[in-house]
């Protein structure tokens, strides 16, 4: 298990839990990243907010955030 | 006429504005959602003997609100105060959002849902049986897009019809599995609320199993603790027997059994394609390229709009290479430059009309000139929204946000705060409106006291005319170094807020959570759309309020403290108010009536910037401002000081109303203005030391 800050770009992880504070969490949750769901990591260099797709749709997320989201890798 | 009562929800980005302005063309009203200075707005239309009436509510993801904007969406919704509800989802991202609907339908069956973009699924690969779905879900379901308004009559007999029809029971129910016996224990302890009587049990259940932050206040205020303490201890029982939180279990179940009610109606036929927009997003997104891009884009965008509003920068620029008279054409011809003339014109007419000359003065200087300050404002208000509306809508704004983020975090801002930043260059009252944006809270407060530093347009004019009436040093200079010293003042202040508020440990890391819809060429119907709603919002808000400024700081230079009517200003109550502030002004260097006339003149600046020019022309007795600097016999080291000044001191009123009606607070108010007036004073007093230094 690794958290969703870490996964290369180009790669496809599942969520296994999300931990993110308060209102963040909520937010996640209805934006489709919720346990069991496929994410594509589309951009994600070291500095920045990563670029994923979740439920068809594109997502930017600060790395803080992105830290609280536990996946397992499916394919690289 | 019987009247339906219509309520317009969706996520953001589904396409809820372009609907909205579809259904019910230019019958908008705009009002404020009580307590709030959110907007609302309502629209109206007549079909088959009934008055349909359209609310449009702020995007929101589910029925659990994050934002106050979705506080109001969730409230006006669980309500009931509609007659029928209206839910979009988004053909091209069907399972993403369908949620709302969903829930929705986990509290009423009065509802009608409306799928957009229709006429994109096939390039997103999307096919949807339409018919299939609508039996699966048991509600209506109209597939439109902007460019198939004809869709629009059948959507409207499908709110009559569900209006017309008895309520039916749940539409659809989710099946929670695990969940279940939990759910049937909090529903037990639910009906024993006397929020029973308002909703279904088991939505009630559901949503405090959910840990709905709302609803638990709504059970303290009634006394119900003791309900809400036996809620609590079930859910810890859940989590510690699943091991998982509520909220991530109740989203999963929900999420499945969109993709259930999806399955056999919706096909998606290979990967989506990466689009010319993609490439974009990507480019934008790459480390160091991508923020500049954004920036330079950002401000190539306002320097058009400044240069068709103004003149500046491109008539400096003309004029630094030598193109004198083409420097001075665009200037004349900008549309603020247009506008005053017009009321030069009207002015003078009214003059030469009216021979009383108190009733003159109020008509000419009060009335006139205020109407005319408003006016020259119009333009630039509405060729920023233009802009800003193009971002919005094209796509390109949260993108451009994204990639900000590392940037502006440096001074504790998250991308949130892009679209605040670059707004506040024109003006700053959008500015603190539009840091809603964020839902970072402490982020909003450190915005509120600190984006009036942002240098606006007013401030702009000021300091052209300061620029102009030096005599010995560069104006462009002078201006350039100006601008520079308020962005890093904005920029050094803000990290000190953020050290100040780590040490006290009430910093919280700015994040960024945003939706990057597909980015697409803005469509021209809705730009308008948006454009003149500012418009009109403008026109009512601060126009009134720049009105009655204007009339004011007429009163305040036309009549003595015993309220008579003076030509001679020295005698004002302006003057016997600035003549507590001028000792702060002597050090400078100025005789004792200039330096009553000059803080007079800034007091002026307090209800709009503009108005320390025209108070300085007004003490002249010399139209063009430069020239009475130099009547005044104000020195070069004292403009600096000026400059500097006008920059970073006090926001406007309008800046300083639009801050406590967001924040609802009078101590960031006035923090914000101490703040100002402090760091002003000792910056431009830092700067006047080395202007007289470098003149000797």
């Amino acid at each position: 298990m690794l958290n969703l800050a870490d996964v290369p770009r180009g790669c496809k992880a599942k969520v296994v839990t999300v931990n993110a504070p308060g209102m963040w969490g909520m937010r996640l949750l209805q934006m489709g990243i919720t346990p069991g769901a496929e994410i594509e990591v589309i951009e994600n260099s070291s500095t920045g907010p990563i670029l994923i797709r979740a439920r068809g749709s594109l997502i930017s997320m600060g790395r803080g955030i992105a830290r609280r989201i536990l996946v397992e890798l499916i394919s690289h | 006429m019987k009247e339906i009562t219509v309520a317009v929800a969706g996520q953001p980005n589904v396409g809820k504005t372009a609907l909205f302005n579809l259904i019910v063309g230019q019958s908008v009203e705009v009002a404020n959602w009580p307590g709030v200075t959110v907007e609302k707005r309502e629209g109206f239309r007549e079909h088959k003997s009934y008055r349909i009436r359209f609310i449009d509510l702020p995007g929101t993801y589910g029925l659990t609100a994050t934002s106050i904007d979705q506080v109001i969406a969730r409230n006006f919704i669980i309500s009931g105060e509609a007659d029928v509800i209206l839910i979009l989802v988004d053909s091209t991202i069907p399972e993403r959002t369908m949620y709302l609907l969903l829930e929705v339908l986990e509290l009423t069956s009065k509802v009608v849902v409306v799928f957009t973009k229709s006429d994109m699924t096939h390039s997103a690969g999307v096919h949807i049986n339409y018919d299939l779905l609508e039996k699966k879900v048991g509600a209506p379901i109209v597939p439109i897009s902007i460019k198939t308004p004809d869709s629009i009559g059948s959507l409207l007999d499908k709110i009559i019809e569900v209006h017309e029809r008895e309520p039916s029971k749940q539409l659809i129910k989710v099946d929670y599995g695990e969940l279940e016996p939990f759910i049937r224990s909090v529903e037990e302890v639910v009906r024993e609320s006397s929020l029973a009587n308002e909703f279904p049990a088991r939505w009630l259940a559901v949503k405090l199993l959910e840990g709905d932050r709302d609803l638990e206040s709504r059970l303290l205020k009634r006394g119900e603790i003791d309900l809400l303490k036996k809620v609590r201890s079930i859910q810890g029982e859940a989590e510690e027997i699943l091991k998982l939180t509520m909220p991530e279990a109740i989203a999963t179940k929900r999420f499945s059994k969109v993709i259930e009610v999806l399955q056999g109606a919706l096909i998606i036929k290979g990967m989506p394609t990466r689009g010319r927009g993609e490439h974009l997003i990507a480019l934008l997104y790459k480390p160091w390229i991508g923020p500049l891009i954004s920036m330079l884009l950002v401000l190539a965008l306002f320097t058009i709009v400044f240069t068709i509003n103004t003149g500046f920068p491109l008539n400096v620029v003309l004029e630094s290479i030598g193109l004198r008279n083409l420097a001075s054409y665009i200037e004349n011809y900008s549309l603020s430059h247009l506008v005053s003339r017009c009321f030069d014109y009207l002015s003078q007419v009214t003059s030469s009309i009216l021979s009383d000359s108190i009733l003159r003065s109020l008509i000419v200087d009060g009335i006139i000139n205020g109407i005319g300050i408003v006016m020259t404002f119009l333009p630039l208000i509405a060729t920023i929204s233009i802009v800003l509306a193009m971002l919005e809508d094209s796509g390109l704004l949260p993108v451009i946000a994204a990639s900000m983020h590392p940037f502006l975090r440096r001074m504790g801002f998250s991308g949130h705060m892009v679209f605040p930043i670059a707004v506040s260059f024109g003006c700053n009252v959008p500015g603190v409106i539009a840091t809603r944006a964020s839902p970072n809270f402490g982020e909003r407060v450190r915005a509120w006291l600190t984006i009036a530093f942002i240098p606006c347009q007013a401030r702009l004019i000021v300091v052209l005319a300061f620029a102009t009436a030096l005599r010995s040093l560069n104006g462009l200079v002078l201006m350039a170094f100006a601008y520079a010293t308020a962005l890093l003042v904005f920029m050094a202040v803000n990290k000190s807020l953020v050290i100040m508020y780590r040490r006290r440990r009430l910093y919280e890391e700015p994040e960024l959570l945003l939706e990057i819809p597909p980015i697409h060429a803005p469509i021209p119907r809705v730009i308008w759309w948006i454009t003149w709603n500012q418009i009109k919002h403008f026109l009512i808000k601060a126009a009134t309020l720049i009105f009655l400024a204007s009339l004011a700081s007429w009163i305040m230079l036309h009549y003595t403290s015993s309220l008579t009517y003076t030509d001679d200003y020295s005698l004002s109550i302006g003057m016997s108010i600035a003549s507590v502030i001028s000792p702060l002004l002597t050090p400078l260097g100025f005789n004792e009536d200039l330096a009553k006339s000059i803080g007079f003149a800034l007091i002026a600046g307090f209800f709009a910037k503009e108005a320390v020019l025209s108070t300085i022309a007004i003490i002249a007795d010399e139209e063009v401002p430069a020239k009475a600097l130099n009547i005044l016999g104000v020195n070069d080291a004292q403009l600096v000081f000026l400059t500097i000044f006008t920059m970073l001191y006090v926001p406007c009123i309008a800046t300083l109303v639009a801050v406590y009606s967001e924040s609802k607070s009078f101590k960031i108010t006035l923090s914000s203005v101490a703040l100002m007036m402090v760091t002003a004073y000792a910056i431009s007093m830092l700067a006047y030391t080395v202007a007289t230094a470098l003149m000797h």
